[in-house]
């Protein structure tokens, strides 16, 4: 029997076909074939999605102005993807020479046995600038670029090298307004958050809310990555410019007087505003470690806000201003003055001994007379005195946008540290302490008609691309409009008959000196905190400010050392502040 | 009863040739064929544009990341040049002086109600979510169109 001839042709055919039979038949296989699936599965698992951190902008801080004060620099982290190295001495050498990094440490890192899913990549160095990230990447390229090398020579090659970008906290200004600002420990980028000042107490409006997200790194999955919103951006009240003289000026003050530390504050007395806050010891914030060398122990970031003091004889304006207001006493009251005033049992003398015989209350706020100031409280009596006090806040946190604000706490009769002294020695400002931020601000009701402000350093903030505007808040008429108008002029005459240091020419100013014994173990330091507060112009305050110098050794006298600050203070300000001479303005009424 | 010869040769007659039925199941296979490379094609081409879309789509939106970090680092750099001793520097330089409080000559311009401070978002009042910035023609249906360009199309409106 003859068999059928089988051509070439078809053996040919039939196996070409069933190689092409086979492709739909491993499709099909891998599509169904449980151990294929799940080889795919965990495929597709691992390299279809990734988690992603959205971490939103942290927010800007201008000044009123809308000067940049704290915003966010671009900077890269460098890392080595270990399974991709080609040459590792060539990253060793090219990371030392554009970056400066140890070529030992880096070479043994890009060495590194590449371990799935435990060693992949190492970060090497971060907050690398853009100018070297730059050259890294020339060179880089440059490497690839070059022909394939011959049997047994190796190309140089920066392959296995990657960065990616971030950012990180910046101030233009450095030192500028930096006890107002705080500072954000950027290079701690897994706690960054903001810490004193502003920066610390706006925080989490600044940061923004960090996003975890899902995103598909396969293609054809990908969806929309959801737009993150930056932080809150903040306007503060400060005046660069302001700022900027006021620390100028009590840098030279500190420096002219030796002091140990002075502070200036600048307020708008209507609405609270700070103008300027200048303090030292002051850092470049962009140096934030350097805090321990700048600011030794117990030395507070800001002084303004965070030390307490006696203040001394400016704290009579609040003493004269309460006994006004309930009628103890009026400027035509006169006091005689035998150079003592008996209270629980003690005598009180002025700060200078001196004797002032007989004196109206101008006179007494003039000469600053202690004892004067003593029969005064005397005459409304503890009750009233300290209620008065307590209307000021005094005692209290005045509550400011900043963080590290203190307070100390007023002894009121009843309270097992509160002596019958007290209400004479507190008349004038000694055995009662307040920060500079509670001083002025009850002051500043004096300088507003009676009303008192929340100091503040928000003026407004941006959400979602919205302006939203900070409305000032009173917070209480400690004293009636008449009895703040009658105390200032009270105080503007006394300055101009004592020809005080702080006079400015052309503008009428109300204000006190001030000059507090500082305690010190059981007795007293020889150095004092001389101070001065004042305001103006005194028909329509614009500016109420408080200069603060702490033991000073050229002088220990407000009126010799701290005057002449705010007078100088107040020399800038009325020209940064469209201040025309009162001559001029009163025209304009 | 007698068979009618021509049934069979009816039938014949109509049967088709066997190389005719092959033409005809080859002809149906091809089209088979072709419709399923066709259909292949199709899911192949529009595969292949998504995933070009995705990849752009990924990489604007890198890219997005991007400019909004090179946005804050330039405001930033724009901050240093422009802080408040660089500009007293250059000021200097350019021999400026500060005007100190007896320099300053205060004039009265009618209207001026002297420096304003900065407004750099839109304020709360700003009602701009009801200003539809999006032209109608990108947001109406099918219908609406239809409606529009024909049916209303002779009547005049008062």
């Amino acid at each position: 029997m003859k068999l059928p001839t089988i051509s070439r042709l078809t053996i040919v055919s039939v196996a070409l076909t069933l190689m092409g039979a086979l492709i739909p038949v491993q499709m099909v296989r891998i599509q169904t074939n449980i151990d294929a699936r799940k080889n795919t599965q965990e495929y597709e698992d691992t390299y279809s999605y990734e988690e992603r951190v959205l971490m939103p902008e942290r927010g800007n801080i201008y000044d009123r102005w809308g000067n940049l004060l704290a915003g966010n620099r671009e900077v890269y982290e460098i890392g080595i993807a270990l399974n991709e190295v080609e040459s590792p001495e060539t990253i060793a050498r090219d990371l030392a020479a554009v970056l400066g990094t140890d070529y030992a440490g880096v070479l043994e890192i890009a060495r590194t046995t590449f371990v799935k899913g435990q060693i992949e990549q190492i970060t090497v160095v971060d907050f690398v600038d853009q100018v070297s990230v730059a050259k890294l990447a020339e060179l880089k390229k440059q490497y690839s670029e070059l022909p394939p090398p011959r049997r047994g020579q190796t190309n140089p090659s920066l392959a296995g090298l990657h960065w990616s970008a971030h950012l990180h906290r910046s101030y233009p200004e450095n030192e500028l307004g930096a006890n107002v600002i705080g500072f954000v420990p950027y290079l701690n980028r897994m706690n960054n958050s903001g810490l004193y000042g502003v920066e610390e107490y706006y925080d989490e409006r600044m940061a923004g809310s960090p996003l975890t997200v899902t995103v598909a790194v396969n293609p054809t999955r990908v969806e929309e990555i959801p737009n993150i919103e930056p932080g809150d951006s903040l306007i503060l009240t400060l005046d660069r410019e302001i700022q900027s003289k006021m620390e100028t000026i009590i840098d030279q003050a500190v420096s002219d007087t030796g002091a140990d530390s002075g502070t200036i504050i600048v307020m708008n007395p209507e609405t609270g505003e700070i103008l300027a806050m200048a303090t030292t010891p002051r850092m470049n914030i962009n140096e934030y470690w350097r805090y321990d060398e700048v600011f030794p122990a117990n030395t507070a970031f800001n002084r303004a806000i965070g030390q307490i003091l006696e203040p001394g004889s400016t704290f009579k304006v609040l003493t004269m201003a309460a006994a006004l207001d309930m009628g103890a006493v009026v400027p035509s009251t006169t006091y005689y003055d035998d150079g003592w005033e008996e209270v629980g049992g003690i005598n009180l003398h002025n700060w200078d001994n001196t004797i002032w015989y007989d004196q109206d209350m101008t006179g007494c706020m003039r000469h600053s007379v202690n004892t004067c100031l003593v029969w005064v409280a005397k005459q409304m009596g503890p009750t009233n005195f300290y209620d008065y006090m307590q209307r000021f806040g005094i005692g209290h946190r005045t509550n400011i946008d900043l963080a590290g604000e203190e307070s100390f706490p007023l002894s009121l009769p009843g309270d097992p540290d509160w002596y019958q002294v007290n209400l004479g020695t507190n008349a004038f400002g000694q055995g009662v302490a307040v920060t500079p931020i509670r001083l002025i601000a009850s002051v500043a009701a004096v300088a507003n008609d009676g009303t008192m402000m929340t100091p503040h350093v928000l003026r407004a903030y941006i959400h979602d691309g919205r302006q939203y505007d900070i409305e000032p808040m009173p917070v209480g008429s400690p004293i009636s409009a008449e009895t703040a108008r009658i105390l200032s002029e009270m105080l503007a005459v006394s300055l101009e008959e004592e020809a005080s240091a702080a006079l400015v020419e052309g503008y009428r100013i109300s204000g006190k000196t001030g000059t507090a014994d500082i305690a010190e173990g059981e007795g007293w330091s020889d150095y004092t905190n001389a101070s001065f507060i004042g305001w103006g112009p005194t028909d329509d305050p614009k500016f109420i400010v408080y200069v603060w110098l702490e033991k000073p050794k050229t002088d220990r006298w407000g009126s010799v050392v701290a005057a002449p600050v705010f007078q100088q203070a107040v020399e800038q300000l009325v020209v940064l502040l469209d201040l025309p001479p009162d001559s001029v303005r009163l025209q304009l009424k | 009863m007698m068979k009618n010869p021509m049934a069979k040769n009816l039938i014949q007659a109509y049967r088709q040739a066997p190389w005719r039925t092959q033409i005809q199941w080859i002809g149906l296979f091809l089209l088979g064929l072709v419709g399923i490379v066709l259909m292949t094609g199709l899911w192949l081409s529009i595969t292949a544009q998504a995933t070009a879309a995705g990849v752009e789509i990924q990489n604007l939106e890198y890219e997005r990341e991007d400019i909004q970090r090179k946005i804050a680092d330039l405001k930033t750099q724009y901050a240093y040049l422009t802080s408040a001793a660089v500009m007293e520097e250059r000021a200097a330089a350019l021999g400026y002086i500060r005007a100190d409080m007896k320099q300053a000559v205060y004039v009265i311009v009618p209207g001026y109600t002297g420096r304003q401070p900065e407004i750099l978002a839109l304020p709360i009042t700003f009602e701009a979510d009801k200003v539809d910035i999006i032209k109608p023609v990108y947001t109406q249906s099918l219908w609406d169109i239809l409606f529009r360009t024909q049916f209303r199309q002779g009547i005049v409106l008062p």
